[in-house]
């Protein structure tokens, strides 16, 4: 039996953090949420996450910085990560996915559409 | 299929001795449930039976909360007559209504003393409408029962109360005068 | 999760976002001409940032515009794309009110339409405004740095901005390593940050890509220094930091040391935007649109130990139940004893978990000055006036309940100060007084109360007018009129239907009056009285009880019902004889130290049957400068209550402002003694249509 995948969320807006997990608990997920980068690499060690989704513009350590971190570090760079950002300029984007982002989703996003994604990556 | 259904009527029962179960018990005091409609099917109207007077009349489940013993009750002046006075329920304050004048089966409200001395087989219902929850006190509470809905008709022409009475239902001998509480309530 | 509950989170982040933006805009109000602090532009900056997206989020698109518009002028602010003056400021601080009006409109439901809506696009319109003409960046200076690509990868834009300010400024650059335990990193790096923060700017944190030991995480601080860099090693050498140079060699570029001017501001060619003053913003409550309370963890650690603690006394009620329940013979007078050591105990934890709640319940009165601030200033623009407004006491707490509802007749009396109150400079002047006026909010607590003031330093209420329009409304009989002191004359202008100028200016609004004001503080168990020199100024002052969960209640007793008296409305009880009653105009008067005061019975008041007496006790309650006397048969006790409302159905029985338990299930109604007094004074001019 596979044991429940754990997510994690990295966003600073209490409200959004909740629609997020909202969706995402409503796929059986469970979600363990951050709402700043310092938090998150505090979390990272202690679970292993089948998925991370960070928005980028954030105190401290910025979404950016977060990627890079993950993605530079063997025990989670095959973690698949989502941005979720306002940031919805073409530069942004590739900034992102360069860094190694799996998918860039701009807010507003359909909550069907991180679904789907979701379901993509952890073969839901 | 009148059969009453006691699992599923104690529920709404508030028992005198959860409010002494200690100082903490609000802590983990969690709201009655309200029965889930989907189970039900459309073809039938679920309603609570209570007794009033000699006619047995009948509340839509969807609107019952809780039915207690008839609490202690405070006296509100300058209101309505069909007002009986407010009781409190685990700190909430409801106002408690005798609807019995109003379905002309009394002269006048039973008052506070008469509210004191009804017998032992009298409740409050508490419904929930638009306006906010509100107690009725009824003679005795029967159960709940299902009318067929083909069954249901519209109150009979004459000097009824006609507002106060959304349908009459039937099963076997037995006369359900389903209650519009929006009207029936002040 | 519901709908609902994350729509409420939804309003309630919403507006903490918007009440966090006024604070720091007001905060660069207050310095205006300064140097804005790039800490604070960057604050405002990332607050309507994730306004923007939060709204877009759950689909606010008016409002998302708006706040997109505020984050692009602010992005220029602190790229020094723009520069900041008093038309960006003001901009910026009136689309506050646009986000208020928008968030107000959409927690009503209202998603995409309303008079809000229409002021949005024009905002959003004036903001966007701002930035033509943007100058171009300067040539980037960090070129010539030779940085890491990768380093530059995980930069923001802003990031970037400072370090190019710093190195167009000629400052070293360091890259400061630290590497901590996974514990305690963030504290450790606050440290840091603390350490370095006096010696120039930390511009970035980066968690190094470089992977540290087991069960540590190594970061980068990218730095710009304005000390040596002795000085820096010397600060980050106790918390095991290492210092090297961001980039190659660090001798700064000459070309770029030299002092840049940077880009040149917009010239303001064009006249600034028109002040758009629509109505629905000027009526816009100033009310907080959520019932959400934000508590500090520490106060709700205290109520967590209270409640471990009744914990354990229950454990011991428990035991000690369990051992009357088997006891076969007469229980030992040990168990008596320690049965009321533990209900003492209970009693002693129930009062603590009283006071931590209420604690909990309170909120500084800062969150509605700042609000009233953001509204005074705009007011006073509009009004033409030159007006400093002060505020004190903004850190003053009331029970979050009262401190909504103050709210609105705080912004009623402040806008009858700007309106009414102060003259225009060349009028002061002529009298000899300074020409900038003066207005004051201020609190201060006081016992079980809080007084609040609304002052001004202007004209002071005329007497002879309010005479002249009482007469005029019926309010008041001549001869009545001519035997009213200066100080009851002025108390006429509470009264329903009083407004002191015919005409009433854009201002003060429509159709409200002090009475709704004074009215409403009755409903908060408040009261309001005012002084008014000619020529200083006139004060409004308000006490407010500190909180509406819990009072102070005389209990007595009427026809055999029990009621409840609030006591901070109770002036005295006397004894009065039944022979020295007397009638004016047939109803009851009663003489209390030489003044005759309305003596009522509260029995005949419900309709409750009369008992005869010879004496009878009078409660007497009074309300600003009125007082009346209550006829009650019996006199109960004291008893603190927590009032009730009755609910929905019986929200406004006149009379009776809620229920309250005394314990044993006995429910009793609490007096409504502000409408009473209010039943009982109205005069019967106006009563009459």
């Amino acid at each position: 039996m596979a044991a429940e995948q754990k997510v994690l969320i990295v966003e600073d807006s209490r409200a959004t953090r909740e629609l997020v997990s909202a969706t995402l608990s409503a796929m059986g997920l469970e979600v363990v949420s951050a709402q700043n980068g310092f938090d998150a690499l505090k979390l990272l060690p202690r679970h292993r996450f089948s998925l991370i989704i960070t928005d980028i513009n954030m105190p401290d350590i910025n979404g950016l910085e977060l990627i890079n971190f993950v993605k530079r570090n063997p025990n989670y760079r095959d973690t698949p990560l989502f941005v979720i950002t306002t940031e919805g300029r073409e530069v942004d984007r590739q900034r992102g996915l360069q860094l190694g982002a799996s998918e860039y989703l701009v807010k507003p996003f359909q909550s069907e559409l991180l679904g789907a994604l979701v379901k993509r990556y952890l073969a839901l | 299929m009148a059969a009453p259904l006691p699992s599923f009527l104690s529920r709404f029962f508030y028992r005198p001795d959860e409010a002494g179960a200690g100082a903490l018990s609000w802590l983990d005091s969690s709201p009655v449930e309200i029965p889930r409609r989907s189970q039900i099917p459309d073809s039938q109207l679920e309603v609570l039976a209570v007794q009033l007077s000699d006619e047995r009349y009948a509340v839509p489940v969807d609107r019952v909360r809780e039915i207690v013993k008839v609490p202690p009750l405070t006296w509100v002046p300058r209101v309505q007559p069909g007002l009986l006075g407010v009781m409190n329920l685990r700190g909430e304050v409801l106002p408690v209504y005798d609807v019995a004048p109003r379905l002309g089966l009394r002269d006048a409200p039973v008052g506070l003393e008469g509210a004191a001395a009804l017998p032992r087989s009298a409740r409050v219902v508490l419904v929930r409408d638009e306006a906010g929850a509100a107690g009725i006190l009824v003679d005795a509470v029967h159960g709940v029962v299902r009318l067929p809905a083909q069954g249901l008709e519209p109150a009979p022409a004459g000097a009824y109360e006609r507002g106060a009475i959304a349908a009459l239902g039937r099963i076997d001998d037995e006369l359900y005068i389903v209650l519009d509480l929006g009207a029936v309530l002040p | 999760m519901s709908g609902k509950r994350l729509a409420d989170e939804f309003v309630a982040e919403a507006q903490e976002i918007v009440e966090a933006l006024g604070k720091d805009l007001l905060f660069l109000d207050e310095r205006r001409g300064d140097e804005p602090d790039p800490e604070v532009v960057n604050g405002i900056f990332r607050g309507a940032h994730s306004l923007k997206g939060l709204s877009a989020m759950f689909g606010f698109p008016a409002l998302s515009t708006v706040a997109h518009q505020m984050e692009d002028v602010l992005d220029a602010l602190r790229l020094g794309k723009l520069r900041f003056d008093d038309r960006v400021l003001d901009a910026l601080i009136e689309s506050l009110d646009v986000l208020q009006a928008l968030l107000a409109e959409g927690a009503g439901g209202a998603v995409d339409a309303g008079p809000a809506h229409e002021a949005a696009q024009t905002q959003a319109r004036r903001l966007e405004a701002l930035l033509t003409g943007q100058g171009a960046a300067g040539p980037d200076p960090l070129e010539a740095l030779g940085l890491d690509p990768q380093l530059r990868a995980v930069l923001t834009e802003y990031e970037e901005h400072r370090l190019k300010e710093n190195a167009r400024k000629g400052l070293p650059l360091w890259k400061v390593r630290a590497v901590f335990g996974l514990e305690d990193f963030d504290q450790k790096l606050a440290a840091l940050n603390a350490a370095l923060k006096p010696l120039g700017e930390v511009v970035s944190t980066l968690p190094s890509s470089r992977p540290g030991e087991e069960a540590t995480i190594a970061f980068d601080l990218l730095f710009a220094a304005r000390g040596a860099r002795d000085a820096v090693a010397g600060a980050v050498a106790p918390l095991g930091a290492e210092l090297s140079a961001l980039s190659g060699p660090l001798e700064p570029p000459v070309a770029l040391a030299a002092p840049s001017e940077g880009p040149e501001p917009p010239a303001p060619s064009r006249p600034p935007v028109p002040l758009e003053v629509d109505e629905p913003r000027s009526e816009t409550s100033l009310r907080s649109l959520t019932q959400t309370v934000r508590v500090d963890i520490g106060r709700l650690d205290a109520l967590m130990n209270a409640v471990g603690e009744l914990g354990l006394v229950r454990a011991n009620l428990e035991r000690l139940a369990e051992v009357a329940r088997t006891a076969t013979a007469v229980l030992p007078g040990r168990w008596g004893q320690e049965l009321h050591a533990e209900t003492r105990a209970l009693a002693r934890k129930l009062e603590e978990l009283q006071a931590g709640i209420l604690d909990v319940r309170m909120v500084p009165l800062g969150q509605v000055f700042d609000k009233l601030a953001r509204l005074v200033r705009r007011l006073v623009r509009e009004s033409g006036k030159e007006i400093h407004f002060q505020i004190h006491g903004g850190d003053v707490e009331l029970d979050k309940l009262i401190v909504e509802e103050l709210s609105d007749p705080l912004m009623h009396l402040l806008r009858n100060a700007i309106d009414h109150g102060v003259e225009p400079r060349a009028q002061r002047e002529k009298q000899g007084k300074a020409g900038l006026a003066t207005i004051r909010l201020a609190a201060r607590a006081q016992g079980n109360h809080v007084l609040l003031e609304v002052g001004d330093d202007g004209a002071g209420m005329d007497e002879e007018r309010i005479r002249e329009v009482a007469l005029e409304r019926g309010l008041v009989t001549r001869t009545r009129l001519n035997e009213l002191s200066r100080d009851e004359v002025l108390k006429l202008v509470f009264l329903p239907g009083f407004s002191t100028r015919a005409e009433v200016t854009e201002l003060s609004g429509r159709g409200v009056g002090l009475d709704v004001v004074k009215t409403n503080l009755a409903r908060l168990s408040g009261v309001i009285d005012l002084s008014s020199t000619r020529g200083q100024g006139t004060t409004f002052v308000l006490t407010l009880p500190l909180t509406l969960a819990i009072l102070r209640a005389l209990v007595v007793e009427v026809s055999g019902k029990t009621w409840a008296v609030p006591l901070n409305s109770v002036q005295e009880i006397v004894a009065v004889e039944a022979k020295a009653l007397r009638t004016v105009e047939r109803r009851e008067v009663l003489q209390l130290r030489g003044q005759t005061v309305p003596f009522v019975r509260l029995a005949r008041l419900f309709g409750l049957p009369e008992a005869k007496l010879e004496r009878y006790h009078v409660v007497v309650v009074a309300l600003a400068q009125q007082r009346v006397g209550l006829a009650v048969d019996a006199l109960v006790g004291q008893q603190d209550v927590v009032t009730k409302p009755l609910g929905g159905r019986l929200a406004h029985v006149p009379g009776v402002a809620g229920a309250t338990d005394l314990g044993n299930r006995r429910t009793v109604l609490v007096l409504d003694v502000a409408s009473l007094m209010e039943e009982f004074l109205r005069p019967r001019a106006a009563a009459v249509p």
